[in-house]
């Protein structure tokens, strides 16, 4: 195994422990882990932005291929750190008066078209269903668009505010917070998978490093944060009583 | 029995945290085996790659950081497997920038285990910067948006993308998302417009959220979390991380159902009005 590799598992691994430390309690472990994840996630964004943009999209064509007018979207870039200076910050409203143009130029009708226009469409499906046999009224297809269909108008009766919420406004409403509480039960379910997907993805890891092909990587370290925890958690009842 | 109900309510936490580590680790390090059921929605994305004929241009956005790795990366390595499998010219990138090693690494990692080539069998493109608007640049030319790949090899020259010139000439197009840029801008921006088929991928955060789509066949299919991912190393054949995962994910919504169960008896034995920790 290279060596690289080994230094990384330990990393790795040694960060991991230092996050989960929080679980204890807040501790030195967990706030130099926090504070190198920033870090590090700050540099990887900053390198990886200067060489595949700056350098690939920017430098090169301008430099190499005589793409000159790449000049305009860089001075456009450029005013907006105006903002930095007081004096000069109007200089940034012609750059977000671009950026707001053209996004909302673009945005507007394509977001309208598929998440508003398509999505009514998928909800206004037809209750009677012909098939060969004649018409159809009860299947278990109409029994999904019957669903849909309450659970659509009661929830935006619900979200209805002009009307006091009083007899059958009142009644629907009620109905449209039965769905959404049912949409919210879905929703906590799937983040409950979603979380305990990542632990598993890290135990699966801290496992693999515990091997002796990694020098015990897990469980040395383990050892160390433990006993890191428990001389710092004595220093700590230990400064109250000098203070006392 | 109502202050030991109370008591109960007011117990220190991390014995939860205890025994969702312990419940978690055993089935990790003794493995079950329990059966993946295959679901409708997954099942769908790989038919539909199987359906293609050899040398048909399939695109996979890796549009997820390290932090949904657990999740997201399984079904990379999947997809991955299948597609060079059936012989489909692979198109790689990312919309994420803190992203772009890991889905490099796995692109590398994926095509060197199936002997493909960079440039010929499949291609890295990379990041760039813009989300909607890179998926809106390759829609109207692709080597332009990406002059060169991750390498800096020169897209045009690439025999991997010989006649692709734009997203019409895409075949099938897989998000695998973690959240915005993700599966919903490639439909806004990429699908409507120009055409291709579209399917998705995506932690199960954001699944609820996707649903939608999947069910006007905005997408066609979609691959929800780790089930998602399990169920699509189940149908590629090959056991990965996600199908060893699938054990200890079973044992812990057990015991967090136990746990509600026991709360709400605590609750209703303590009269219902105990005070808990906030």
């Amino acid at each position: 195994m290279s060596t690289e590799v080994l230094i990384g598992a330990w990393v790795a691994t040694g960060l991991s422990l230092f996050m989960y430390s929080f679980l204890y309690k807040d501790n030195p472990f967990f706030k130099l882990g926090e504070h190198l994840y920033v870090g590090v996630s700050v540099g990887y964004i900053l390198i990886i932005t200067h060489y595949q943009v700056m350098v690939k999209k920017l430098y090169v064509p301008m430099v190499q291929e005589d793409k000159w007018w790449l000049i305009i979207p860089s001075l456009l870039g450029l005013l907006i750190l105006t903002r930095f200076i007081p004096a000069l910050s109007w200089l940034s409203r012609i750059s977000f008066a671009f950026i707001v143009g053209i996004g909302s130029g673009v945005a507007i009708p394509r977001v309208i078209s598929s998440l508003i226009l398509q999505q009514v469409q998928g909800t206004l499906k037809p209750l009677v269903v012909s098939t060969g046999q004649g018409l159809s009224f009860f299947t278990l297809t109409n029994l999904n668009t019957i669903l849909i269909l309450i659970g659509v108008v009661s929830v935006l009766f619900y979200f209805f505010f002009s009307l006091e919420h009083r007899g059958i406004i009142h009644r629907t409403a009620r109905v449209g917070i039965y769905f959404l509480m049912v949409s919210f039960g879905a929703a906590f379910g799937y983040t409950v998978m979603a979380r305990m997907s990542l632990l598993i993805g890290r135990f699966d890891e801290l496992i693999l490093y515990a091997s002796p092909d990694y020098g015990y990587a897990t469980l040395v370290l383990l050892a160390l944060i433990v006993a890191g925890l428990f001389f710092w958690e004595r220093s700590q009842r230990k400064k109250p009583e000098e203070a006392g | 029995m109502r202050d030991f109900a109370r008591r109960m309510l007011n117990f220190d936490r991390r014995v939860i945290f205890l025994l969702i580590a312990i419940v978690t680790l055993l089935p990790l390090l003794f493995p079950v085996g329990l059966p993946v059921r295959v679901s409708p929605e997954v099942r769908k994305v790989y038919d539909y790659i199987e359906s293609l004929p050899e040398g048909s241009v399939f695109l996979l956005s890796l549009d997820f950081d390290p932090a949904s790795k657990p999740e997201l990366y399984p079904m990379s390595i999947a997809l991955l497997r299948h597609a060079f499998r059936r012989n489909l010219r692979v198109i790689g990138m990312t919309l994420w920038v803190t992203g772009t090693g890991m889905a490099e690494s796995v692109f590398a990692q994926i095509a060197q285990e199936a002997g493909k080539e960079n440039g010929k069998g499949y291609v890295f493109l990379g990041y760039s910067p813009g989300g909607a608007n890179v998926i809106i640049s390759m829609g109207q030319d692709l080597y332009a948006a990406f002059p060169t790949d991750y390498h800096d090899n020169t897209t045009a020259n690439l025999p991997i993308l010989k006649d692709v010139r734009t997203l019409r000439d895409v075949d099938y197009a897989v998000s695998l998302a973690a959240g915005v840029p993700g599966v919903e801008v490639w439909y806004v921006y990429g699908k409507e417009k120009y055409g291709f088929e579209l399917g998705g991928g995506c932690t199960a955060v954001s699944a609820p959220g996707l649903y939608p789509l999947l069910d006007t066949g905005q997408i066609n299919g979609l691959l929800g979390g780790l089930r998602g991912a399990a169920e699509y190393e189940t149908l590629v054949g090959v056991k990965g991380k996600a199908i060893a995962g699938m054990d200890a994910q079973s044992a812990t919504h057990f015991l967090i159902i136990f746990l509600i169960l026991l709360c709400n008896l605590f609750y209703f034995l303590g009269g219902g009005g105990g005070t808990t920790r906030s």
